[in-house]
């Protein structure tokens, strides 16, 4: 049994651009209706109308709770307000909404405001009789860290972690959206920015990286144009051996093999 | 301060390229005496078509996609361009008195600097230059050349950050350095630990992060935001993480790297208990995370040697669209369009023709290496290195080769 | 007094097998309301059981002929018996009646026999089933004795002849309370069914096909998503589930237990008829299980989840039908097997979002992107930049609309409407395309059972259409085809729909497409489930091969009968997995024609036998093997 609160954005679809579940706040959901039953709040800061909601209430939730406020709104304090009052033990919700400021940001300023442990990037979670828990934080290439944490704290859930159900038609009609009224203050550090449509950029090229040199106009094109086409070698018929020894050659300066 | 003054005609001399032809050649960069002379290869078409030759019975064969034979080529101009480049020493900047500080926090993970933190120290130093500030490198202690790196204070922070998970601790510490000198700009590297820091550090402070900058100048910071679609864009704030790759590191620069006094704080109520590494099974791995990938296609028949030499590359095992219906592999298992989309940095093929829905699959993938019997196989036009053989008879060898390295 | 003996047996009999009758009645009265029109169903019953039934069974003769037999024996012999109740009736020519229907009788029991005993085809169930051949001829035979010798004056002792009654007796009660729960359950129920079918156009005394899906009324808050239950199901569905008679024709034809994933279409019909009983379980059924799906495992009952891990029906039996509809051609008791799976799938997919995993993720793509590919709607005429298609906007008006379908996102699929796209200009006919603004027909969506997103597109491709003007829509996808021509209708669509092998048959009949060069070697044609089975379209494609001067073989399983890609029902996407690949079984029987082509009409059929490892006859499209044949000559 364990008090959870789960935070609920809206994402955006990259390809339409339609609202849908932000992809780390389900799973973030998953892994809270995957937690032994306890009292389980669910917010969003936001909308009340947009279809994206139905589709978390489809997942199995019963009951979502919206602050509401117009885009712009910095929903911090709002969002503290609530968790002081729900009293959760533990906070989830994705490392990066998608379709906001996308910053990331808000798990910590809202652990910081409640004086709560935060843990980013957490893949699985198990609880301990002692009232702690057992994170599992996913890092880069597929490396696993654990680290225990005492309750309360906030959990931010990585795209590692398992895949949210599919949000079902029926539980998604049945379930209810609260609203529940706030006052929220205007974003000025948003307000500030200036915004435009995303155009890609080609990436700037970092060749010879190690070296610290920026590489000359040559450098760049031959990184450009060799990239794709297998800058690599032919071996016709070798022996095994030989093979084995160019693939154990050529992984080691690759850096792939055990040490 | 006065820049540099160049002085063309010497410059010029640096590159003249000694040959005994009447016109005179430059080289790109400048020439290093003691370094060999490089003269730009001259092209021998015999020489070239011998190379291409890949058999000459029954019928000649030839391969002009440029790889060559058996053994390697050493490309002479990237090398000796790089290694001309070092041999000329810049020469030293003090900045005495800035006008103020940016500091440049870097991760300095296991123990060494990583791309992204040089591109951090390229950012920093690209704002300071501006300000006519000073570049403060903070970084788990580290025999780096700071100079050369372009710090002109370096503010060490304990060396064993560089390897433990500390986050509260790092946090503390570079808040108070932030408390004690003011810098107009801090620059994190939004990589996992760094980016983790530079949010701890902004929720401390009261500030708000600019997350995850794309593209950098003294008058614009740009983000990219609203699910891809939006990008926010503001004069360049207190509080920022560097993408990868979104600044191009430092040509070769030399700076004082003044060692500042390091700084003490307190974690008043740590919370993280200690953390450790757990062992990751390869084939636990999903696909679209694993960083190593050894993958059969039809041309594998040994299902007991692949599962071997799985375990023995500690690799994450995955198969084509055939070998996964034939129940080889599971489904979860099987790279390409239809399966999954990989990223990997290794990719180790054997047995795979290269159906246009597997290459889709590996479109991300760094370093591909191949091994087919059929020289005109798509994989092995978009293979790092190629081998024409038979899956059968290599991984038994790669498995030997394997265990005679790791006992060795 | 032998007589009085036998009639009042009978009727005795009769009387408690109609009790029996009754008690059984409450198990399928149990579903939920369905519309049923009463008296025109029971009028039309003769004639269906005459023409539709008969059409069925007459496909294997020797079981139309004992089946022949038997029933009209039977039933003669028991309205004759009957008849005896009336002393005045107990004439010598009565007997001889009585005794001719019953060597009728005689005759088919011994057939049954002969089957049952000799022949043994593997897909008849056991169990009680064993025993109907003793009962059809101890009944017929004992009876017949009896009757003889009544109509001879009666030359046996009485004692004898009340034993042989006695014995005729128990034959008869044997099989009359096999009304209730045996082998002649079927007759009963199966009259009923027939009368009160769910889909009476099925019959020729309607449309004779009607194999659209019912759309699920998703306005009304409490109407119920599909089946969870036993009772969730139409009392005339349960009925016709019960109306089973194990005969295995459907488990024969299944490509899914073909391929030994863990579908057995004739068990999947009894694990809904056993789960009418509460806390039994399937230990009575005695033929074969899904394939690698242990029996006797789970406890059945009306009201318990039909579907689930531990449940009558595992997951993987549920996704592993790819809807081919092979099983609903072949049963001779009409049960609509695919509306039973897609009523569970529903249920599955809109209450419990227990969709396999890759197949919930395509259902997500299609409520975001309206591709099931989640590609951008507007890219779908990237391919064909080059051939500039006119786009007809909202408003404007053309003579055939193509419909492109998911095909034009795929790189294989590309080529072949490249085919038709240049056929259809070579021919001159004026055609435009409907662009970006072109939905996914929903045809997967729908058979995944996700009713909300198939109407959701639906609505909105029919809006798209309405705004238009054409004479008729064309395209190459079965499934489009399908969807568009009967599934839009409940919803509010109706235009005309063409499959491009009619058009293109047009086209070469009337001259607009002159075969230029023949193809003159043999080709082999897979018909598409959702073109031959579902549409009834099997000779357009095989005349335009034909035409092209192909020399045509037909494989094993062809036609009305044919059997499925395994690309199906979103079987792809569900991905089951059996001991063999239903693609590669059909592949084989391709190989066995010896052709070295296989002309196809699907999209999906084209990626599915196209994903056979080579060697294999190469697969074309039938737009492209005629493009080659009517290439202009200089």
């Amino acid at each position: 049994m364990v008090d959870v609160a789960v935070l609920l954005s809206v994402g955006r679809h990259p390809v339409s651009g339609r609202a849908r579940r932000a992809p780390t706040d389900a799973r973030a959901l998953e892994l809270a209706l995957s937690l032994p039953p306890g009292r389980r709040t669910a917010l969003h800061a936001g909308s009340p109308d947009s279809p994206a909601l139905r589709d978390y209430l489809g997942m199995g939730l019963a009951e979502l709770t919206v602050l509401p406020m117009a885009e712009g709104r910095d929903p911090t304090d709002a969002l503290v307000a609530r968790l002081r009052a729900a009293a959760p033990a533990i906070v989830l919700t994705g490392n990066r909404a998608e379709g906001g400021e996308d910053s990331g940001t808000l798990p910590y300023s809202l652990a910081h405001a409640l004086g709560w442990a935060i843990v980013p990037d957490v893949v699985a979670l198990t609880l301990n009789e002692d009232g702690s828990a057992e994170l599992v934080q996913a890092l880069a290439r597929g490396q696993r860290r654990a680290l225990r944490v005492a309750v309360p704290f906030v959990a931010t859930i990585h795209p590692a972690a398992p895949a949210p159900r599919p949000s079902a038609f029926g539980p998604a009609r049945r379930g209810r959206i609260t609203v529940e009224p706030v006052d929220a203050p205007v974003d000025t550090a948003l307000a500030a920015c200036a915004v435009r449509p995303w155009r890609d950029r080609p990436k700037r090229l970092t060749v010879g990286a190690p070296g610290g040199g920026s590489g000359g106009a040559l450098d760049r094109l031959r990184a450009a144009t060799e990239a794709k086409a297998g800058q690599g070698r032919l071996l016709v018929g070798p022996t095994p051996d030989e093979a084995a020894r160019a693939i154990y050659d050529c992984l080691q300066e690759q850096g792939m093999l055990p040490r | 301060m006065t820049a540099r003054r160049r002085d063309p005609r010497a410059e010029r001399a640096t590159r003249v390229v000694p040959s005994d032809g009447p016109r005179l050649r430059l080289a790109l960069t400048a020439l290093d005496s003691a370094a060999p002379v490089s003269v730009r290869p001259r092209r021998d078409p015999r020489a070239r078509r011998a190379d291409a030759t890949v058999q000459t019975a029954p019928r000649l064969r030839l391969d002009w996609t440029g790889k060559t034979l058996a053994a390697p080529v050493t490309v002479p101009l990237a090398a000796s361009g790089r290694g001309v480049r070092a041999a000329v020493e810049p020469v030293l900047r003090v900045i005495d008195a800035p006008a103020c500080l940016v500091f440049a926090v870097l991760d300095r993970a296991d123990g060494a600097l990583s791309a992204l933190d040089r591109q951090v120290m390229a950012a920093a130093r690209l704002l300071a230059d501006a300000l006519d500030g000073a570049v403060v490198a903070l970084a788990p202690d580290g025999p780096e050349d700071w100079g050369a790196l372009g710090a002109d204070r370096v503010l060490p922070l304990p060396a064993a950050w560089s390897h433990e998970h500390a986050p509260e601790s790092r946090t503390a510490a570079i808040h108070a350095a932030i408390a004690r000198l003011s810098p107009v700009h801090a620059l994190f590297p939004e990589s996992q630990d760094g980016g983790d820091v530079a949010r701890r550090v902004a929720a401390m402070a009261g500030e708000r992060l600019f997350a995850g900058v794309e593209s950098l100048s003294a008058q614009r910071v740009t983000r990219r935001a609203g699910g891809g679609a939006r990008e926010l864009s503001c004069a360049p704030p207190r509080l920022m993480s560097i993408a990868a790759d979104a600044v191009a590191p430092l040509g070769p620069v030399r700076h004082e790297a003044r060692l500042l006094d390091p700084v003490t704080a307190e974690v008043p109520t740590p919370t993280l208990g200690p953390t450790r590494r757990l062992a990751v099974d390869p084939d636990g791995v999903g696909l679209n995370e694993a960083d190593f990938i050894l993958s059969a296609g039809n041309g594998v028949t040994d299902w007991a040697a692949f599962a071997e030499l799985g375990r023995a590359l500690g690799a994450t095992r995955a198969g084509s669209r055939v070998v996964c219906d034939a129940g080889h592999l599971p489904r979860d298992r099987q790279v390409g369009a239809s399966g999954t989309v990989v990223s990997a940095r290794g990719y180790l093929a054997f047995g795979i023709a290269g159906a246009p829905q597997h290459l889709q699959g590996i479109g991300g993938v760094g370093h591909v290496i191949a091994i087919n019997t059929d020289l005109h196989a798509a994989m092995i036009k978009r293979a790092d290195l190629a081998i024409i053989a038979d899956a059968q008879a290599v991984m038994p060898a790669l498995i030997r080769l394997m265990r005679e390295r790791t006992h060795g | 007094m032998v007589a009085a003996a036998l009639s009042t047996v009978t009727l005795t009999v009769l009387l408690v097998g109609l009790g029996l009758a009754l008690v059984q009645a409450r198990r399928w009265r149990a579903g939920r309301a369905a519309k049923v029109g009463v008296w025109a169903g029971l009028a039309a019953l003769p004639g269906r059981y005459l023409v539709d039934v008969h059409d069925v069974v007459g496909r294997t003769p020797f079981n139309a002929r004992f089946h022949a037999l038997t029933a009209g024996g039977f039933l003669a012999a028991l309205a004759l018996s009957v008849a005896l109740v009336v002393p005045s009736l107990r004439h010598p020519l009565l007997w001889g009646g009585l005794a001719l229907a019953l060597t009728v009788m005689l005759a088919g029991g011994l057939m049954v026999g002969y089957r049952r005993r000799v022949l043994r085809p593997a897909e008849l169930s056991g169990g009680r089933f064993s025993r109907l051949p003793v009962a059809l001829t101890g009944f017929s035979a004992a009876f017949l004795l009896v009757a003889l010798d009544q109509s001879a004056g009666g030359i046996l002792p009485v004692w004898f002849a009340l034993g042989l009654v006695a014995v005729g007796g128990w034959g008869l009660a044997e099989l009359v309370f096999g009304v209730w729960n045996g082998p002649l359950k079927h007759a009963v129920h199966g009259a009923l069914h027939l009368a009160f079918h769910p889909r009476p156009d099925r019959f020729h005394d309607g449309a004779g096909r009607d194999t659209g899906l019912r759309p699920l009324d998703l306005a009304q808050a409490d109407a119920p998503l599909g089946a969870g239950q036993a009772v969730d199901f139409a009392w005339n569905r349960l009925l016709g589930f019960d109306a089973c008679v194990q005969c295995g024709r459907c488990e024969s034809a299944c490509p899914a237990y073909a391929a030994g994933l863990p579908l057995n279409p004739k068990k999947l019909v009894q694990d809904l008829v056993l789960s009418l009983d509460d806390g039994s379980d399937d230990r009575a059924y005695a033929g074969h299980g899904h394939p690698g799906r242990p029996i006797g495992a789970a406890v059945t009952g009306p009201t318990r989840p039909l579907v689930g891990a531990d449940a009558l029906i595992h997951p993987d039996t549920l996704w592993a039908c790819t809807t081919c509809r092979a099983c609903v051609q072949e049963c001779p008791m009409m049960i609509e097997h695919v509306d039973a799976v897609v009523d569970l799938r529903r249920f599955q997919t809109l209450e419990r979002g227990a969709t396999p995993v890759k197949a919930a993720g395509v259902l997500e793509e299609l409520r975001a992107t309206d591709t099931p590919s989640g590609r951008a709607l507007d890219r779908r005429l990237d391919w064909a930049v080059d051939l500039r298609l006119p786009v007809l906007a909202a408003g404007e008006s053309c003579d055939t609309l193509l419909w492109l379908g998911d095909g034009a996102f795929d790189l294989r699929n590309q080529r072949s409407l490249r085919a038709l796209v240049l056929l259809l200009r070579r021919a001159g006919v004026e055609f435009a395309v409907l662009g970006a603004a072109e939905l996914d027909c929903g045809d997967v969506a729908r058979r995944l059972g996700d009713e909300a997103t198939f109407q959701d597109l639906a609505r909105r491709n029919i809006q798209t259409l309405e705004a238009r003007r054409f004479r008729r829509i064309v395209t190459a996808d079965p499934h489009a085809f399908h969807c568009l021509r009967n599934e839009y209708p409940a919803l509010g669509g109706r235009w005309t729909v063409q499959h491009h092998s009619a058009v293109l048959l047009d086209l070469l009949t009337s001259g607009a497409l002159a075969v230029t060069r023949p193809l003159a070697g043999p080709v082999a044609y897979h018909d598409p489930c959702y073109l031959g089975r579902y549409n009834g379209e099997i000779d357009a494609p095989r005349a335009v091969l034909d035409a092209i001067g192909a020399q045509r073989r037909e494989m094993e399983r062809s036609g009305l009968r044919s059997r499925c890609c395994g690309g199906g029902g979103g079987a792809p996407l569900t991905d089951v997995v059996g001991e063999r690949r239903i693609p590669d079984m059909r592949m084989d029987d391709a190989r066995a024609t010896g052709a070295p082509t296989l002309a196809v009409g699907c999209p999906t059929c084209t990626l599915m036998l196209e994903g056979v490892v080579e060697p294999r006859p190469q697969v074309a499209e039938l737009a492209e093997l005629v493009l080659t044949a009517t290439e202009p000559t200089p």
